[in-house]
Formats: C-alpha cells, sequence, structure tokens
C-alpha cells in the first residue's frame, strides 16, 4: 500500500505540471481540446491525492509498522478514532493532508464550474494547480509520509525492516477535539486559495468588473468560517488539555491561524465596497492576495520551528521552502497587479466621511493593524536575535496591551458601521440609530460600575458589547415590525422571514451577536481567579463559592495508559454539587504524560480543576484550581458566528407577486426583467 | 472564695491575648497573601524556560521541571523583599534576555512597543489621505465629466473589458 501511494503521488505531480503547462497553452491558444485536457489534468491530480491519503489512513489502520511515520505517529492500542488523528500529527502526514484538504476545493471548482465561466477556469486551474504543485513536491521529494524504516546490509543493499509497534501518538493529541480541530483549522488554510486563483486569474484575464467576488463569495465565507471553527477548537483544546486554565496563550501558532482570519475578516467587509460602490477593487484583490500568503506563512510558522512554541511535534528545516514559494507568490502577484492595475480603478468616490464606506475603512484598518502588530510580536523575537545577537521573548502581555484596545476598537465599529447609510449619513439620521444603543450602553455601564466593575478594559467591554446587542436589536426589530404589520405573523416568524430576505445581510448581523458574545466571554478572564494546595485525603480548598473536599486518590490502567487520579467532590454553600475526576495520565509507549482538566461549566463561570502531579517534598497531590468566569459565552459565542455565517450562505428568499389571472406570466416576466438588474444591485449585505 | 474582680481582670488579659494573637494572625495572613500576590505578580513578567513559550505563572504543562525552581526562586526573592528591579536582573543573568515575558521598554525592544502605534498613526493619516482625496476627486469628476484622463484604458476599452466579463462568467 506504500508503494500505492508513493506512486499515486508521483502521478499526481506528473498530472499537476500538465495541468499548470496545458492551461497556460490553453490561455494562448483558447483550443478547446487543451482547455478540456487541463481541466481533466487537475481533476486526475485531486482523485491521486485522494488516493494517496487513503493509502495512508489504510496503513495506520493495518497497523503497518514497517512505515516511518506510522512508527512515529501511533501503535497498536490507540483507539482507532485516534488513528485518523494521527494523519496530521507530524509534519509529513500534516502536508498530505494540506494536499488533502486543497484538493477537495479544486475538485469541487473545477466540477461546480465545469461548463460555466470557460474564459476564466483555465487561468483558475493554473494558479490552483501551481499551488497544488508546490504541496505536491512537498509530499514527493522533502516530506515523503511514505518512507520506509530499513537498514544499510554490508554488502550495500537496503534491508527492510518492521518494527512489534509504534511509538504511540503525543498525548496532547489523545483528545477528540484534537480528530476535528485541525481539520477545520487546514480547511480555512486551504480554502482561502480559491478566493486567491479567482482573483488572480480575473487580475491575468484583465476583468475589471466584480464578477471575481461574486463567483467566490461563498467559497471565501465557507473558509472563514472553517478558519473561525478551527480557531475557537483549538481555544477549546488548549483550554482543556493544555491545564493552565487559559485558552489563548499567543503562541506563535495560534497567531499564524490568526493572521489570516484577521485579513480574511477585513475582505469581507471590504468587498461590500466593491459590491455596492465599486470601490476598493485594488485593495481587495491584495487583501486576497495578503490573506493567502499569510496562509502559507501560518503553515510555515507552524511546520518549521522557525519561532518556538508549544505545537513542537512538527518542527523542521522546511522552512526555506515556504520562504521561497511566499516570494514566488509576491512576485507573480505584483507583477499581475502592475501589468493590470488599470483594469481595477474605482467607478465611484466617497461623498463623505461620515458614511458606511468610512467605517468599512477603519475596520479595515483596525484589522490590517492589528495583524501586522501580531506579525511584528510573533518574529520579533527572530529579528532582535538578528539584529543584537540576543533573542527578546514577546509574550502574552505584550499582544494583550496592544490587542486589547484594537479589539475595543472592532467592537465599537461593529456597532457603528451597519447602521450608517451608504454614502452620506445625516445628523438625524445618526441620532435616530444610536441614540438609544448609546444611552443604553451607558447606562449598563454606570450600572455595572455602581456594582463594583471597575476594571478599565471589562467595563468599556460591557459598554460597547451592550451598545452593539442594542444597534443589532433595533435592526432586526424594525424589520420585523414592517413585516408583522403586513402579514400579521408573530413577531419572532416576521424575525425569521426578514432573514431569510436578506439571508447575507441579517446573517452578517447574527454573525456579530457571536462576536459579542465572545467578546463578553474574553471581557470575564479579567476576574479569573486561582488556587492551588498540596492535598490530603479529606482536606478542602477554597475558590469563590466552591469548597473542593478531597474524597480519593487512586490510580488506574488503560489499555494505553496508566492515570493517576484525584476524586474530588464539589461543595457549593457546603451542599454537594458533583464530582470532579481530574488526571494525569502516563503513555507507556512514548513515555510521555497527559493531563485530563476537570471542568464544572456554567453559564456564570467555569470551575476548572488540575490534578498538577506530586509535590517534590511532601510526596502530596498537588491541587490547582481555576474559576474563570464567562468563559462559556466564547464557546457559544463561536456557535452563533457558525451558525450566521451558515445563515448568511442561504439564497435570498424572494418575494412573492400575487397577480390576477390573465395578465400574471406577461406582468411577472415585465417585472422580472425590469427588477433584475436593481435585484443584483441590491444583493447582500447593506 | 475567688475575688470577682480578679477574675474579671484575667478574662480580660486572655482576652486581649487572643485578640492579639488573632490580630497577630491576621496580618501575617494578610502580609503572607500579599506576598503571594507579589510573587504571582512578578512571576508574570517572566516567560517560563522550557520552550514551551508560556507566561511563567501559566506554565503548568506536564513535565515541565524548570516552571517550579523558577516559580521557587521567585518566592525566595520576593521574601527576601528584593526589588521587582533587582529580582529582573537577576533572571536575565541566569536566563538572558528571552525570559522576558514582555519586551523592556528600553533599547531594541522599545522599537516592539513603539511599532504598533505607528502602525495605526500611518494607517490612520492614510485612510484619512484616501478619504480626502476620493472627496477631492469626487468634486472634480462632477465638475469635469467624461473619460477618465488618469487612467491608462480608455473608458471605452474599459467597458467593452466589463462586457466581455459578464459574458465570460456567470454566478
Amino acid at each position: 500500500m506504500d508503494v500505492f501511494g508513493s506512486f499515486a503521488l508521483i502521478l499526481a505531480f506528473v498530472c499537476a505540471a500538465y495541468a499548470i503547462v496545458g492551461g497556460i497553452a490553453a490561455i494562448f491558444t483558447r483550443h478547446p481540446l487543451l482547455i478540456k485536457s487541463a481541466r481533466q489534468a487537475g481533476l486526475a491530480t485531486c482523485a491521486l491525492i485522494f488516493l494517496a491519503t487513503g493509502s495512508l489512513v489504510y496503513l495506520f489502520f493495518s497497523d503497518n509498522f514497517s512505515i516511518a511515520y506510522v512508527v512515529a505517529h501511533s501503535n497498536r492500542d490507540l483507539a482507532t478514532f485516534y488513528k485518523i488523528a494521527a494523519l496530521w500529527s507530524g509534519q509529513e502526514g500534516s502536508l498530505l493532508f494540506w494536499s488533502f484538504l486543497l484538493s477537495i476545493y479544486v475538485f469541487s471548482v473545477l466540477i461546480a464550474y465545469r461548463n460555466k465561466n470557460g474564459e476564466l477556469m483555465p487561468y483558475v486551474g493554473v494558479v490552483m494547480a501551481s499551488v497544488q504543485i508546490f504541496f505536491l513536491t512537498l509530499n514527493n521529494f522533502v516530506a515523503s509520509p511514505f518512507k520506509v524504516l530499513g537498514v544499510s546490509a554490508a554488502n550495500g543493499t537496503f534491508d527492510l525492516v518492521a518494527r512489534s509497534d509504534g511509538n504511540g501518538l503525543t498525548p496532547l493529541l489523545q483528545y477528540p477535539e484534537m480528530v476535528i480541530h485541525p481539520p477545520n483549522l487546514y480547511s480555512g488554510y486551504t480554502g482561502f486559495t480559491i478566493p486567491f486563483a479567482f482573483a488572480l486569474a480575473a487580475l491575468l484575464a484583465r476583468y475589471p468588473g466584480e464578477k471575481w467576488i461574486h463567483l467566490t463569495r461563498k467559497w471565501t465565507m465557507i473558509a472563514w468560517c472553517f478558519q473561525s471553527c478551527g480557531i475557537l477548537l483549538g481555544a477549546h483544546w488548549a483550554y482543556a488539555v493544555l491545564g493552565w486554565g487559559g485558552y489563548w496563550a499567543w503562541d506563535p501558532v495560534e497567531n499564524a491561524s490568526l493572521l489570516p482570519w484577521l485579513t480574511g475578516t477585513a475582505f469581507l467587509h471590504s468587498v461590500m465596497m466593491q459590491e455596492k460602490r465599486g470601490m476598493m477593487k485594488v485593495w481587495n484583490v491584495w487583501l486576497v492576495f495578503i490573506t493567502f500568503m499569510l496562509c502559507i506563512l501560518g503553515t510555515m510558522l507552524t511546520r518549521s520551528g522557525v519561532v518556538s512554541s508549544v505545537h513542537a511535534f512538527a518542527q523542521s528545516s522546511i522552512g526555506s521552502w515556504f520562504v521561497g514559494f511566499l516570494a514566488i507568490i509576491f512576485i507573480v502577484c505584483f507583477a499581475a497587479y502592475m501589468y493590470n492595475r488599470d483594469y481595477l480603478k474605482s467607478e465611484n468616490q466617497l461623498d463623505s466621511v461620515v458614511s458606511r464606506e468610512s467605517s468599512f475603512l477603519f475596520n479595515n484598518l483596525v484589522l490590517l493593524v492589528s495583524c501586522i502588530a501580531v506579525i511584528s510580536g510573533t518574529l520579533f523575537p527572530v529579528f532582535s536575535e538578528w539584529l543584537s545577537g540576543s533573542r527578546i521573548s514577546v509574550g502574552t502581555p505584550f499582544f494583550n496591551k496592544v490587542n486589547i484596545p484594537l479589539g475595543l476598537l472592532l467592537l465599537f465599529l461593529t456597532g457603528v458601521g451597519p447602521l450608517l447609510a451608504w454614502r452620506k449619513t445625516s445628523l438625524d439620521s445618526l441620532k435616530r440609530n444610536f441614540g438609544w444603543p448609546a444611552l443604553t450602553g451607558l447606562l449598563a455601564g454606570a450600572v455595572a460600575f455602581a456594582f463594583g466593575l471597575h476594571h478599565f478594559y471589562a467595563l468599556v467591554c460591557l459598554i460597547l458589547c451592550v451598545f452593539v446587542t442594542c444597534t443589532i436589536g433595533m435592526e432586526f426589530f424594525r424589520g420585523a415590525r414592517v413585516i408583522r404589520a403586513r402579514s400579521g405573523a408573530t413577531f419572532v416568524a416576521s424575525a425569521v422571514d426578514l432573514t431569510m430576505r436578506n439571508t447575507r445581510r441579517y446573517g452578517g448581523y447574527i454573525v456579530h451577536m457571536g462576536m459579542v458574545l465572545i467578546f463578553v466571554g474574553l471581557a470575564g478572564a479579567a476576574f479569573n481567579r486561582d488556587a492551588q494546595k498540596e492535598m490530603q485525603l479529606g482536606s478542602t480548598l477554597d475558590i469563590g463559592p466552591y469548597k473542593l473536599l478531597l474524597q480519593s486518590f487512586d490510580q488506574k490502567a488503560e489499555r494505553n495508559y496508566t492515570a493517576e487520579r484525584m476524586i474530588v467532590e464539589v461543595l457549593r454553600d457546603n451542599k454537594p454539587l458533583m464530582m470532579l475526576y481530574p488526571e494525569r495520565r502516563f503513555f507507556q509507549t512514548n513515555e510521555q504524560s497527559g493531563t485530563m482538566v476537570a471542568i464544572y461549566s456554567t453559564l456564570r463561570e467555569d470551575l476548572y480543576v488540575v490534578y498538577a502531579g506530586q509535590s517534590p517534598e511532601t510526596q502530596l497531590p498537588v491541587m490547582h484550581a481555576y474559576l474563570n468566569p464567562l468563559v462559556k459565552c466564547i464557546w457559544l459565542g463561536g456557535a452563533v458566528v457558525v451558525l450566521g455565517t451558515l445563515v448568511a450562505l442561504l439564497p435570498n428568499r424572494r418575494a412573492v407577486l400575487v397577480l390576477s389571472g390573465a395578465e400574471q406570466p406577461a406582468t411577472v416576466q415585465r417585472l422580472t426583467h425590469a427588477l433584475s438588474p436593481s435585484v443584483t444591485v441590491r444583493e447582500g449585505h447593506d | 472564695m475567688t475575688n470577682p474582680y480578679r477574675k474579671c481582670k484575667v478574662s480580660l488579659v486572655i482576652g486581649m491575648l487572643v485578640l492579639s494573637a488573632a490580630l497577630l494572625l491576621l496580618f501575617s495572613l494578610r502580609a503572607s497573601a500579599q506576598q503571594t500576590d507579589r510573587a504571582k505578580q512578578v512571576g508574570g513578567k517572566f516567560m517560563c524556560m522550557c520552550s514551551c513559550s508560556q507566561v511563567l505563572t501559566q506554565c503548568n504543562h506536564v513535565g515541565c521541571t524548570t516552571s517550579a525552581s523558577m516559580l521557587k526562586e521567585v518566592d525566595q526573592a520576593v521574601a527576601r523583599g528584593d526589588s521587582e528591579e533587582k529580582i529582573t536582573q537577576a533572571f536575565v543573568l541566569e536566563f538572558g534576555t528571552k525570559v522576558y515575558a514582555e519586551p523592556p521598554k528600553s533599547g531594541l525592544s522599545l522599537l516592539a512597543w513603539m511599532l504598533p502605534g505607528v502602525y495605526l498613526l500611518t494607517g490612520t493619516v492614510l485612510v484619512v489621505f484616501v478619504i480626502a482625496r476620493w472627496r477631492k476627486r469626487n468634486v472634480f469628476l462632477a465638475a469635469a465629466p467624461g473619460p477618465s484622463a488618469t487612467s491608462g484604458v480608455s473608458a471605452e476599452l474599459l467597458a467593452r473589458a466589463r462586457a466581455q466579463a459578464a459574458r465570460d462568467t456567470e454566478d
């Protein structure tokens, strides 16, 4: 099966090379057979990558310990569930997984547009195949996952060997979320290839219009949604597995995942300027280019080990390949832009500073500044070492100090932006739209202050959260009220109807509500508490309203690990509430340990209990407990963001025209004809 | 027969002693809590040196032997009454500049602090400049309608390319 997988990868490389060469030839000659053959080569590339990935998965499931990658990342007793996760747990497999996910996107695009956009697709095909061939180069010649184990014999031959068992999967990855977090994050990274391919193709083909944006809107949103899910699942994994009581440590790999998300979010907003007003075409093209480059940079940071990270399970010297690829992407994008920039002239100009356009400009500014600040903070240790010879660490306190004010500014714009009118907003409109929300926010802040909320950022965050919630609520309320007055339906049904009539706009609002919830959760971190104690049987640890009573301390043996476990009774106001079982696992195969945190989670707060090992002096078990307020809001917010994105992806429900019998067909045809351009103009988040 | 005044006096003395002991305990607990808080605050300014890239007080990852010894050093220094500056100097001497959780606000590290502000300022100036330019051009376009002279591509060619794009692509 390893030979089959290797052969499939080599063939995929050849097919991708043909898709590029054939595609370029097709662009110049416009020969239908060439166009078709390049497209088929693209499809064959994807199919072969699917087969290669399937082969590696099969090797894991069949416990084939003659393959170096399987030996390094699996063992016989590893649960079937985690044998899937082993696919992306190391360098070689994760790069193949990148190729696999990219192929799903490429395959979908090639199938979805097989009979459409005939002039543009050869360009798109060439760009997508070029990205694929880079990863196939790594899969085949730099980090092949199908290397076999062997020893050199005295006579110069190479004898294959097979181990009886593997080293097992890193304990940190033996957690259910690890089976879904990397695929989500990678789907985000790879997904941005599609808008990138269309943007570059449209520029190369000298398409001045907004067509590439219409064509890629859904792909961009899908990629963005996966990226958001991936980031939040990663945060939850860090929270539940690493056992330090937090969910975001500004680790270089975490930062790497955040960067394309920030620029992708900026793109999703600024793209509306192009759709509505024909503005910011150059900016949008470059935002997509930058987002894609950041996806590659993110992959490089994760894989190369250029910056030290807790995600140290996949480091190597592969970075130079990525640097080279990034340089090529930049040169190609820059050249394409310089040659064809005249086709990206804006059609309209700005009428007023107080307008939706301005708010989007500032939204993009804040997102970009945050992105650049995170990049420079992440890479500062490398630069400081390069410039002065000593490495200066940049940790959580720096990133928090820089990004919290920017985040709050962004939250403010989240409330302001959607309520400003396109072109120009009058003073009356400003008063009408912002008066009550601003007043309610300030009132909520005053009440919170009176009740003892004196933390500056938390207070500002609360005021802004209330403000944004009110602005969004008012938007739904006003729209639903009109529909209700006409249809007589209930308010909830009217709100649903309103959402379905303009899914993009109201889906966007739901996403904003999700972000508000996430901000509420993040603000809760200002009030985190923790306590640590060496525990004897029957002793207690007090934290907040909880009393943690150590009832027992035992050991258990499972198939793949042994564990030391605390059995803890949680009491609230001296009344028994529940039992918690924090434990520490020891995996025999790779002689590594892992924490299993016990969490009692409510909407108000999380009681987070860690068994922190035995004290070296007293040999007593040490309990570390955290009380983290409002953490659940972050995960709920994530779910709302996904819901909003799904709503925004749905097609708008069309209004039904009710006309009298005889004149109906002709009138409907005439009206449809008359309405379609304006419907096109009005489509989307406005 | 016992003297009631004497009994009262003894009770008073015992009461005073108990109260003093309680106050002493309270103060010592408070001092210890303050010391713990200070150790936590000082520890939050350093990175754990086990390559986990986490702040010292947050490093709790399994198998980390470094954080425990570093935290102990912080506790001892705080108990000795060492100033934050002295503790920082000792740590930098022992581990190098990579022990800082955030770059110090001096020398080359100052650049790290200044850059985000510079980005924001430059970006704001750029946005304001773009808005002003757009508004000016708007006035110019309104005054002189016709094909744009600024573009290297004529308006006619642009319109033709737009029509071509519309024909070539479909949603």
